[in-house]
């Protein structure tokens, strides 16, 4: 395990782009993790309580982010959007994750009317477009955390059952797993031993860039009002809540939507960095970049 | 070229499949919508509504039958074409979705140009300087550009190019004030003005069209650029490249003919699988500027669950995606082939 953590350190510094996208995560990470240890008892200025005497300032030293019409400061009121903004996009992506796992392997296992059933329900849930479906859901089942998270995910898994179906298909043919067939090695531990950690890499990488695109989804939901409770504090609905301020000040829409693209980046060229170092083909390309251009031109 | 005789048993087995997929998604709506749904008169009608509104709601909707006479009902409006009465205007849904339909069209085609354009030609040069600065630059823009939030982008264009340097409209589909207007033939207001010769009708509909479709463009064409710049690598250092460069093939017809050509394989068929996300954005970027389009119309029918629009509106954005994959099919297999004669190049999945 400690070779495998090494060499992922490896590929993650060698890349500037995921080196990037470490730190962003491991930041919004750490502070959604002190925010909800500490219940909010860190932050500098209370997230809730209105201050009218400090009503629309703007960024300054002692408010980063400004105040909103209310004089409440807009960092505090963003570190208090994080848990659900940063939770439910990782909530998400574990448990389709999950899913894809299971329904992927047991398609590929036994192929036959299962494998065709499976693939057949999952070519019609990707048919849909992802947004419109999870907001109709949403709405249908009423304003609440559990119902948006529910309503995500039901868009969310297939993906991640083809993607573990092509991977287990894959080393199912290596003679290694036909070896331990032969030997009588029950379903589970091929599954536990071949076919998970072999696959589990793709898994991750895919995983990584995804939370951004969950966590677009989910503030998009926030930002059109649908299915996120209007006392939550969520980044879109942050956004939406204060579009009539777009002229007269514009910081209050610019800032948390910036922070949620800034969330969304570090995932994405976390997951983009990572591919690219795992990527053989690419590998020895990777090696010789510092020589000239021409002299790439002619290998 | 693929030879029609081949070409024709493929194209009927994807009409056939594309034709399945709906079938399928539109019986998985129903059951969607009636598992989730335990209760629907209620939800259609208020909470507050009195018991003769609900009553009237259910027997207007059959919801009293069992599933399967439901099933029925829903099955008969869709072949039937009579998607009855939207509830809340009055007007029958048909009609409705014809009218805002065609402005959607006309907004994602406008924006699927611009990202053909942008997405192309950024991935070529990340692929052909890879490794370099314009390479790390151009990839930091893509990727930043995808991470944003539409709304980030909707609210920064308006900010900038119609606040501070007032260039485009804020909203809207064309100008109002305009006293010749085109008559309504295609739907799509700049084609109709091109029709029609009407030149300011048509550069109003371009001015407006403009910063919606291009903040579409540049916030998906992320996808479009990656797949071009992997396949370009994919391409540059393959056998096949090696061989023209060393039969002295000059090096400009080597990157049109031999690099260019067999990246823009991948990435045609993306840019029509595209189409299904700009589909979605639709409904943050009609909010947004006004525009009056399909996205816009089914927000509508979200917010306030209005399900009789709320199923035609997903089933139809579920046909744009359909045809899109089925379009992106069909140009792979005629750029390539190998996949309808089912020689490898298509993979398992």
């Amino acid at each position: 395990m400690s070779t495998g953590a090494a060499s992922m350190r490896r590929i993650i510094t060698s890349n500037s782009l995921s080196m990037f996208g470490l730190l962003t995560v491991s930041l919004f990470l750490i502070v959604t993790v002190v925010q909800v240890a500490s219940s909010g008892a860190l932050l500098p200025y209370s997230a809730y309580q209105p201050s009218f005497g400090q009503a629309n300032l703007s960024p300054s030293v002692s408010h980063p982010f400004g105040t909103d019409l209310l004089g409440r400061d807009m960092l505090s009121r963003v570190i208090t959007a994080l848990p659900i903004d940063v939770g439910i996009p990782l909530i998400t992506v574990a448990l389709s994750a999950a899913i894809g796992i299971v329904l992927g392997t047991l398609a590929a296992f036994f192929r036959g009317w299962l494998d065709e059933v499976l693939m057949r329900l999952t070519d019609l849930f990707m048919a849909f477009p992802t947004m419109i479906m999870a907001m109709a859901i949403a709405a249908t089942l009423g304003p609440s955390l559990v119902n948006v998270t529910f309503s995500m995910i039901i868009v969310w898994w297939p993906p991640y059952v083809r993607l573990v179906r092509g991977g287990v298909l894959a080393i199912a043919a290596e003679d290694f797993v036909s070896i331990s067939k032969a030997l009588n090695s029950s379903f589970f531990y091929i599954v536990r031993k071949d076919a998970i950690p072999n696959v589990l890499p793709t898994i991750l990488v895919y995983a990584t860039f995804d939370v951004g695109s969950a966590l677009l989804t989910l503030s998009t939901l926030g930002f059109l009002n649908v299915g996120i409770p209007p006392t939550a504090p969520e980044l879109g609905m942050m956004v939406s809540n204060v579009t009539y301020n777009l002229f007269l000040y514009p910081y209050q829409i610019i800032i948390p939507a910036v922070v949620v693209a800034v969330i969304v980046a570090g995932f994405s060229f976390l997951g983009e960095g990572i591919r690219e170092s795992l990527d053989v083909k690419l590998r020895p390309h990777i090696l010789i970049r510092s020589k000239p251009a021409k002299e790439i031109e002619t290998q | 070229m693929i030879a029609l005789r081949d070409f024709l048993p493929y194209l009927g087995k994807r009409v056939l499949g594309a034709i399945g997929v709906l079938i399928g998604a539109m019986l998985l709506v129903f059951f969607i919508s009636y598992i989730l749904n335990p209760n629907p008169a209620h939800l259609w009608a208020g909470a507050r509504a009195s018991k003769s509104t609900i009553a009237a709601v259910i027997a207007r909707y059959h919801l009293d039958q069992p599933w399967y006479v439901q099933l029925y009902y829903f099955l008969q409006s869709y072949v039937t074409g009579n998607l009855g009465v939207d509830p809340q205007t009055g007007k029958s849904i048909i009609s409705e979705m014809a009218f805002y339909f065609p402005n959607t069209l006309e907004l994602v085609l406008v924006s699927m140009v611009m990202i053909a354009v942008l997405g192309v030609a950024s991935g070529y040069f990340a692929g052909m300087h890879f490794g370099t600065k314009i390479d790390h630059s151009i990839r930091i823009f893509y990727l930043a550009t995808w991470s944003s939030p539409y709304y980030l982008g909707g609210f920064l264009a308006i900010l900038v190019f119609s606040s501070y340097i007032p260039l485009f409209p804020s909203g809207g589909m064309y100008s109002l004030t305009l006293g010749n207007q085109p008559a309504h033939i295609t739907g799509l207001y700049i084609l109709d003005a091109l029709i029609q010769l009407n030149g300011p009708a048509f550069l109003s509909g371009l001015q407006h069209v403009f910063m919606p479709a291009a903040v579409l463009a540049l916030l998906d064409f992320g996808l479009v650029a990656r797949i071009m710049r992997s396949s370009i690598l994919n391409a540059r250092w393959s056998t096949h490249v090696k061989a023209a460069r060393a039969k002295g093939m000059e090096e400009g017809e080597v990157r049109r003919n031999h690099i260019l050509r067999n990246a823009l394989i991948d990435t045609n068929t993306i840019i029509a699988v595209t189409f299904g996300f700009l589909l979605s954005g639709t409904i943050v970027i009609e909010e947004i500027f006004a525009w009056p389009g399909i996205g816009y119309f089914t927000y509508q029918a979200i917010v306030s669950i209005n399900y009789p629009v709320l199923v035609p509106c997903v089933l139809l954005f579920t046909l744009g995606v359909i045809v899109a994959n089925f379009i992106a099919d069909v140009f792979y297999s005629l750029l390539d082939p190998r996949i309808a004669l089912g020689e490898g190049g298509g993979s398992e999945g």
